[in-house]
């Protein structure tokens, strides 16, 4: 017998949450060195994430996008080498933080920052 | 006309008040300013912040300092506080033998015992040994992971400890898991071959068998003598998430009890006094031992190079012989200082017992002239040195709208804490005690183990907040604050301390309550201790029953909460307490320069 997918949608009331909260990563064309360094942050800090390619340039507005679709309103915009971090609430080009050219440290660091600003602990500033 | 301008020198500010005397009528205030002392109270260093504090007066009322006419200085009473802290106990470790770390992302969990092996050196274990295993920052987890996945099938290996923050990243990709613990520091210290037991617990609970000596003892297979030794590792792992313990059989790991000493006071009734009977005895032999000439302690230990490192400091700066300088007070405390383990790994710290003393230093007459004369010079006017401070103070109190005499004024300094009470026919009675804001600085500092002063000063003064989203924080009384605009990112997830120019960030990752309760317990062990002795001694006979309003000044009356404190503990006695409000503008400060400026209406000859 072959199962069927079974879709919940989330209503108004208490509908089941059937999709994973994660932090979004909307990309463009990016560097394959700082996606991985950036998501073994993630990982590394037991968030799950998601990595969408995406048809926008702009780091800001792809992170502004991210944190805008993310359940957890983190999201973050990989655009060639450049990196931005954004949460949901904030205006589009006021991140959280931002890199041209980051090294694989800083990748890591927002990584982890993206998670730990849903954890509510404080950011890896080094 | 003519303009007068009193100036008090205290411990930590030089505080300024500008009054103007015009023929036929009463004392005008113009203007008022308070900066920092520069140099020990009542010495030349003074002048520099006079000069600061007269200029900065002067201009708020739009005037030139040159038009003063008469500058009043305090007869500064010639006690200067000081404090200093020393620690009872001691935990030693020699051979490196313990890491209690708490990094925020350990991973699996469990307790694991086996033999030490480097990454490095992988190929040459032995089959059926348990190891555990350590990495350095140089190996990445895409190189760890596969390198223990498949020694796994040849070695039995228990548990990893990592350089680098990559504990989940290993755990995830292992196929047999283990408990890994990261953020390792010195992990180059770790000896090869040596047995370790390593602890991580469950989310959200702490470890149970490293902190625990049995436990240890169990994981390490130790006799009964062994098991004592270990007791101050188990002690210091209390409370943390994940744990190391190594052991090195030449190691050698104790909690030293320092000799503390006994203090000396030279009194009508002399007492002496061991330092580790703690605070609360030797306050009681304080009490009970009358007016007291000096303070010494035993030569060669603890307490004997605390006081005298406390007499040398001021015979440096007042250049005075060290006969002339006596310990006239002190005030103990006791308290907790996390104190860097001699030996550890990561740069652990373990709580120990110290005591923080203050004392109250009374020299030979402050040169107050000295003083006065320089700055004749500067300024072409005259100065004179005028009335004793208490009095001044007491003075300038009664300038707070809704007192009246008989009345007590409790003057909380940076370096001492003064009573005064002046009764109907003007007689006044005083006391100096040591102890004061600096001394809860000092105990804020060394509980919260902060590096320098500055940061306790600061969560000395202002409350703190935790910023929880980047539009909210969560005051330390629990109610939310919400902003229009987003609060700056590096704020976010921190302690902050709010200030009147916005947040700043505490650097310690110390949690928002534990703040709050040092700070809370330094200031009710300091001056709640301090007003009840002040207060006693200057009362009718010594009777706090007998004294019916209590004006609070001097700068800790400005915290937004040793007053409420206060009030709340006088209440009990009936007591009216309030913070004071010289000339119903300046808040609890400025009494002192106020005092000096009213005290010339009765001198003046042009009325």
């Amino acid at each position: 017998m072959r199962l069927r997918p079974v879709w919940f949608f989330p209503t108004r009331g208490n509908a089941m949450i059937v999709k994973k909260p994660s932090i979004f990563i909307y990309t463009y064309d990016p560097d394959p060195d700082f996606l991985r360094e950036i998501l073994a942050g993630i990982e590394e800090e037991g968030v799950f994430s998601e990595v969408f390619a995406r048809n926008t340039e702009n780091a800001d507005r792809l992170a502004f996008e991210a944190a805008r679709d993310s359940m957890l309103g983190s999201g973050i915009g990989l655009s060639g080498v450049d990196a931005a971090l954004q949460m949901r609430g904030l205006p589009e080009g006021r991140n959280v933080e931002k890199y041209h050219m980051p090294t694989y440290g800083e990748c890591r660091n927002l990584g982890s920052n993206s998670a730990r600003a849903i954890k509510k602990l404080g950011l890896k500033l080094d | 006309m003519s303009i007068v301008a009193g100036v008090d020198i205290g411990n930590s500010t030089t505080e300024a008040c500008i009054g103007e005397f015009t023929k036929g009528s009463p004392v005008r205030f113009l203007s008022s300013s308070s900066v920092t002392t520069t140099g020990t109270k009542g010495t030349v260093a003074n002048v520099h912040g006079i000069m600061t504090a007269l200029k900065e007066a002067m201009e708020k009322a739009g005037r030139n300092v040159e038009e003063i006419d008469l500058i009043r200085l305090n007869e500064a009473a010639p006690v200067i506080g000081d404090t200093a802290m020393e620690t009872l106990t001691e935990t030693i470790i020699t051979d490196s033998s313990m890491i209690g770390h708490n990094p925020s992302t350990p991973a699996g969990a469990g307790q694991a015992a086996g033999e030490l092996l480097d990454l490095d050196r992988i190929g040459q274990g032995t089959a059926g040994k348990p190891y555990i295993v350590f990495a350095s920052g140089q190996h990445t987890y895409e190189e760890i992971a596969p390198k223990i996945n498949e020694a796994a099938g040849r070695l039995n290996i228990v548990g990893m400890i990592l350089q680098a923050d990559e504990a989940v990243l290993v755990w995830n990709r292992l196929e047999k898991k283990i408990p890994i613990i990261d953020e390792v520091a010195r992990i180059d210290k770790l000896p090869n071959g040596k047995m370790a037991a390593i602890e991580v617990a469950l989310p959200g609970q702490s470890i149970r068998m490293l902190s625990n000596p049995y436990g240890i003892a169990t994981l390490l297979h130790l006799d009964a003598a062994e098991t004592r030794t270990i007791t101050p590792i188990a002690k210091s792992l209390i409370g943390n998430r994940s744990a190391v313990v190594i052991r090195t059989p030449n190691g050698d790991i104790r909690e030293n009890v320092l000799p503390a000493g006994e203090i000396y006071l030279d009194a009508p009734k002399p007492v002496r006094i061991a330092l580790d009977e703690g605070a609360e005895k030797i306050m009681e032999a304080v009490a009970a031992a009358g007016e007291i000439r000096d303070v010494t302690g035993q030569p060669g230990t603890n307490v004997g190079t605390m006081l005298e490192r406390i007499k040398n400091g001021m015979t440096e700066v007042s250049r005075e012989e060290t006969g002339e300088i006596r310990i006239t007070d002190i005030l103990a405390v006791d308290t907790l200082a996390p104190v860097l383990i001699s030996g550890a790994l990561a740069g652990e710290t373990c709580l120990e017992k110290a005591v923080g003393i203050a004392a109250m230093v009374r020299t030979q007459q402050l040169p107050m002239r000295k003083i006065a004369e320089r700055l004749e010079e500067l300024l072409h006017t005259k100065v004179v040195v005028a009335g004793v401070e208490a009095v001044m103070a007491s003075l300038g109190a009664l300038t707070t709208p809704g007192t009246q005499l008989p009345m007590a004024i409790l003057d909380m300094g940076g370096g001492s804490t003064d009573a005064a009470i002046i009764h109907e026919d003007g007689h006044v009675t005083l006391t100096h005690q040591a102890g004061a804001g600096e001394l809860v600085s000092m105990l804020i500092q060394t509980e919260l183990g902060l590096k320098n002063r500055l940061p306790a000063e600061m969560i000395k003064r202002y409350p703190c907040a935790k910023v929880e989203s980047l539009f909210h924080m969560r005051m330390e009384d629990g109610s939310m604050h919400f902003v229009q605009e987003s609060i700056d990112p590096r704020f976010f997830g921190r302690v902050v301390l709010l200030t009147e120019n916005g947040p700043v960030r505490i650097e310690s990752p110390l949690p928002m309550e534990r703040i709050r309760e040092v700070r809370r317990e330094a200031k009710k062990k300091v001056f709640l201790m301090n007003a009840f002795r002040a207060l006693r001694t200057v009362a009718p006979d010594h009777n706090l029953k007998n004294i019916g309003n209590v004006v609070l000044v001097g700068g800790s009356a400005i915290d937004f909460e040793i007053p409420e404190m206060l009030m709340e503990e006088f209440t009990n006695y009936r007591i009216v307490c309030g913070r004071g409000n010289i000339r119903g503008t300046e808040g609890p400060r400025n009494a002192v320069a106020t005092g000096l400026v009213l005290s010339y209406t009765g001198e003046r000859d042009d009325r």
